[in-house]
């Protein structure tokens, strides 16, 4: 029986294995198979000096210009931002892998320069190699999902630190484009550690690059990220009715976006501000509106 | 608790399977659908064993406590489980002594001073010194070998009685010590479910002229299987029933020590081979692929040293005493624990991959016979109800089954190959035309007694064990057997899994289910 090379046995292994990708357990063994072990990677080091120049090279010298000139990025209400000290929360909607990007190179140098984006160690920092990157990049760290107080440790270090952070409070990116239930763990945080809460809405990444691609679509498809006017926890605000004013918060953006500010204000005084949670229907339905693509800003090109 | 059997469905998430074939082993990518069988995890070990012997002997089953049974001017008989047990053999401390030793302690204590031992090798080869040393520890080969511990000569014929006839007309012949005894203690280790219980007296310490009666085609034809020996389903467990129960009527009383064995069959570096492949850390990996890259490098020679050094790290999960039948029951129940994997519905073509130790070749060299023995006797066997494959269905087996044989241990082994397989691969022919030739024969005697080798009519036994297997079955595949001595044995060889399959394609169909019964660590698939 002919032996395979040793070249051939190593490449076997690695594809069966999957090296240098997420490990899968097959489907009738997830029952009885226990997670694996996730592994810790140190991410401090991205936080450094060295650190921020090479987000910033990367960010700047790459990811912005990619970003741009694949899609049509807009970015509003960044005066905000002004007088309000740091560390803050931002927080935003999440639908595509383009949100965390969009965030880190719209947000202001001073800003970004002392912000850390939470991300979900069971995806991000599964493979030494994308969790490299997302240290790098977005001076990332690990949120153990659904781990209680073990999740909010590391954040809670950082803003100690005097760390800015980055949180998408659903949890993970939206299957259909709406809105999904905040997680109460962001809210907590929040009141636990004090501090301001930066909602940002952005529209369009969804239809622009959703879940399961990994490039924007052709066409240069127009997003608008909108930062919000910073919300305050306070005093004797239970966790859950923060969380509900930063769901307000950031669908008032999208109100925003979809009508005019004025309008917005005006409906979100009402209690009118239409929900984000999406049309009730079946999923088909949910998906296609939430894909509808966002009008561009501006009138419309007379010759189309 | 570990986790219970599992039937792994192959996706394409699933890497490739472990397969074990002969003195190697590889990775093999399986068709999607393909179902593995996986033996439930390790149970726990027994911490504090020699505690829990201890508490066994003071409260056994339906019998006084041994000390009880132990008096001063009595005779006892000790036998003892040969090298046949357990596969690979265990790392010191065998449990054989650890259990020999808290027995002999109360034997000392109490004032017994007539003590044999006996290794109850039955037809198999004679154990050396250095094997029942390792079986029994130092300090009791220290003061009972070789006058007072030796192994069972079935051909002794000063040492044998004839015991009488049980109702179905079985002659049964056994050890005279042990029968003249006031008390038999018998310390076995059940590895798989068609040890133990009455197999153990009226077999290890039988000679031919008992062991015919069961060993024989008409009774492994009527054991469905022979690794289920509920009453009615075993013909071999109920003959070695009656015998066992004669015995008793004609008044050896026995005291049996069972012990079971958690599934951690392999030590470390190959320890990966325990495991199931998707939950192999990347480690694992890189020491299959060094362990793989030296284990292909290495000479023959080399190579079956390594693996003859193997010793198992395997835990003691179980100790019962008191009387054979209560004992075994719950010894059974253990066992199922660790080995009992529900399977749902039979399969065109059932795969394993054959290891390079079975029970006969400890120490030795797997022969053409032994293959066809492990795969289609005892792997095929390891089932509950049904046949992991369908009747007519196919086994494809991993082996590279080369024309090799332990010249020591097993010389009949040679003459049933070139002579008896030559002719003939029908059990009952070969049964009724070869083997009383070669149970008598002189120089096979001579051998069994004096030298190391298996009894003259072992190799028949062999042949016997899987003849249910070749009845049942429409097609056998060796993959990487040596095509001459795959085709003497009546099967055909397969260049690789695909050709195997495309092969087996001619008896099944086209689209044929397959499952893969992953061994080691050993499994019984109960399936429904």
């Amino acid at each position: 029986m002919a032996r395979r090379s040793f070249v051939h046995e190593v490449r076997d292994v690695a594809k069966g294995w999957r090296w240098g990708r997420r490990t899968m357990t097959p489907r009738s063994a997830l029952q009885t198979t226990p997670p694996p072990k996730v592994w810790s990677f140190p991410t401090d080091w991205a936080r450094t000096e060295a650190g921020k120049v090479a987000r910033d090279v990367i960010l700047d010298g790459a990811l912005k210009p990619i970003i741009f000139n694949e899609t049509s990025a807009e970015v509003f209400g960044l005066d905000n931002l002004e007088g309000v000290r740091g560390p803050v929360m931002f927080i935003s909607n999440h639908s595509s892998h383009l949100d965390a990007s969009i965030i880190m190179t719209t947000l202001p140098h001073g800003w970004r320069d002392k912000t850390a984006t939470a991300a979900a160690k069971d995806y991000f920092f599964d493979v030494w190699w994308r969790s490299a990157f997302t240290a790098l990049v977005y001076a990332g760290f690990p949120v153990e999902r659904g781990a209680g107080e073990r999740a909010t440790a590391k954040a809670k270090e950082l803003i100690r630190d005097g760390w800015s952070i980055i949180v998408f409070p659903e949890g993970t990116r939206s299957t259909d484009g709406w809105i999904q239930r905040f997680r109460h763990g962001t809210s907590r945080l929040a009141l636990e550690t004090g501090m301001t809460v930066v909602p940002i809405a952005i529209v369009g990444a969804y239809a622009a690059m959703p879940k399961g691609r990994a490039w924007p679509r052709k066409g240069r498809p127009p997003i608008r990220v909108r930062y919000g006017r910073p919300i305050v926890p306070a005093e004797g605000e239970t966790h859950q009715q923060l969380s509900l004013r930063m769901q307000q918060g950031v669908a008032e953006l999208f109100d925003e976006d979809r009508t005019s500010w004025w309008q917005a204000q005006h409906r979100a005084a009402s209690h009118q501000t239409p929900k984000l949670s999406g049309p009730a229907g079946p999923g088909w339905l949910r998906t296609w509106e939430g894909s509808r693509p966002i009008r561009r800003s501006g009138e419309p090109p007379a010759w189309r | 608790m570990g986790r219970p059997g599992f039937v792994l469905e192959v996706d394409e998430r699933t890497p490739p399977l472990l397969v074990h074939q002969g003195e190697g082993f590889r990775l093999q990518k399986f068709p999607l659908g393909t179902r593995a069988i996986y033996a439930p995890d390790p149970l726990p070990k027994i911490k504090g064993v020699r505690r829990a012997i201890r508490e066994a002997l003071e409260n056994p089953h339906d019998s006084e406590p041994l000390r009880e049974l132990l008096k001063p001017g009595m005779k006892l008989t000790i036998a003892i489980d040969d090298i046949s047990l357990p596969l690979p053999p265990m790392q010191s401390p065998d449990i054989r002594q650890l259990v020999l030793e808290e027995v002999l302690e109360l034997a000392a204590r109490s004032g017994v001073e007539d003590v044999k031992l006996y290794m109850a090798n039955s037809l198999h080869r004679r154990m050396n010194a250095d094997e029942i040393k390792h079986a029994v520890g130092e300090r009791v080969f220290r003061s009972f070998y070789p006058k007072d511990l030796k192994n069972h000569d079935a051909e002794d014929r000063d040492n044998l009685v004839y015991v009488g006839k049980t109702d179905e007309g079985e002659e049964v012949e056994l050890n005279k010590r042990a029968m003249e005894s006031d008390l038999l203690i018998y310390v076995n280790i059940n590895l798989v479910a068609m040890d133990g219980g009455h197999k153990s007296v009226p077999v290890g310490l039988a000679s031919y002229r008992s062991v015919r009666h069961h060993h024989n085609v008409h009774t492994m034809m009527h054991s469905k299987s022979y690794m289920d020996p509920r009453p009615g389903r075993s013909a071999i467990h109920d003959s070695c029933k009656r015998m066992g129960d004669l015995l008793k009527t004609n008044g050896l009383k026995v005291f049996t020590i069972e012990t079971t064995l958690n599934n951690e069959t392999f030590p470390e570096p190959f320890g990966f081979m325990n495991k199931r492949e998707w939950e192999w850390s990347l480690l694992e990996q890189a020491t299959y692929l060094a362990a793989k890259k030296a284990n292909d490098l290495g000479p023959s020679p080399v190579r079956h040293q390594i693996w003859t050094r193997i010793k198992s790290p395997v835990g003691v999960t179980g100790i019962n005493a008191g009387d054979t039948d209560a004992v075994h029951e719950r010894t059974l129940a253990r066992l199922h624990e660790q080995q009992l994997v529900e399977v749902s519905g039979q399969a065109d073509i059932m795969v394993v991959g054959l290891p390079y130790i079975g029970p006969y070749n400890v120490n030795s060299i797997m022969n053409p016979i032994l293959v066809h023995c492990l795969g289609l006797g005892y792997l095929f066997n390891m089932y509950r109800n049904m046949p992991v494959v369908r009747p007519g269905g196919a086994m494809i087996m991993f082996h590279p089954v080369p024309n090799e044989f332990h010249q020591v241990h097993h010389p009949s082994y040679v003459d049933f190959f070139e002579e008896v397989l030559a002719e003939t691969t029908d059990p009952s022919t070969i049964e009724s035309k070869f083997e009383e030739r070669y149970a008598t024969d002189p120089w096979y005697i001579h051998l069994y007694r004096n030298s190391y080798a298996y009894h003259g009519v072992h190799p028949f036994y062999m042949w016997y064990w899987g003849a249910y297997g070749r009845d049942y079955l429409g097609d056998v595949i060796i993959v990487g057997g040596d095509p001459k001595t795959v085709g003497r044995l009546g099967y055909r060889a397969a260049s690789s899994f695909r050709d195997a399959l495309e092969m087996a394609g001619e008896t099944v169909g086209r689209s044929p289910s397959i499952s893969y019964f992953h061994v080691p660590s050993y499994a019984i698939a109960d399936v429904r």
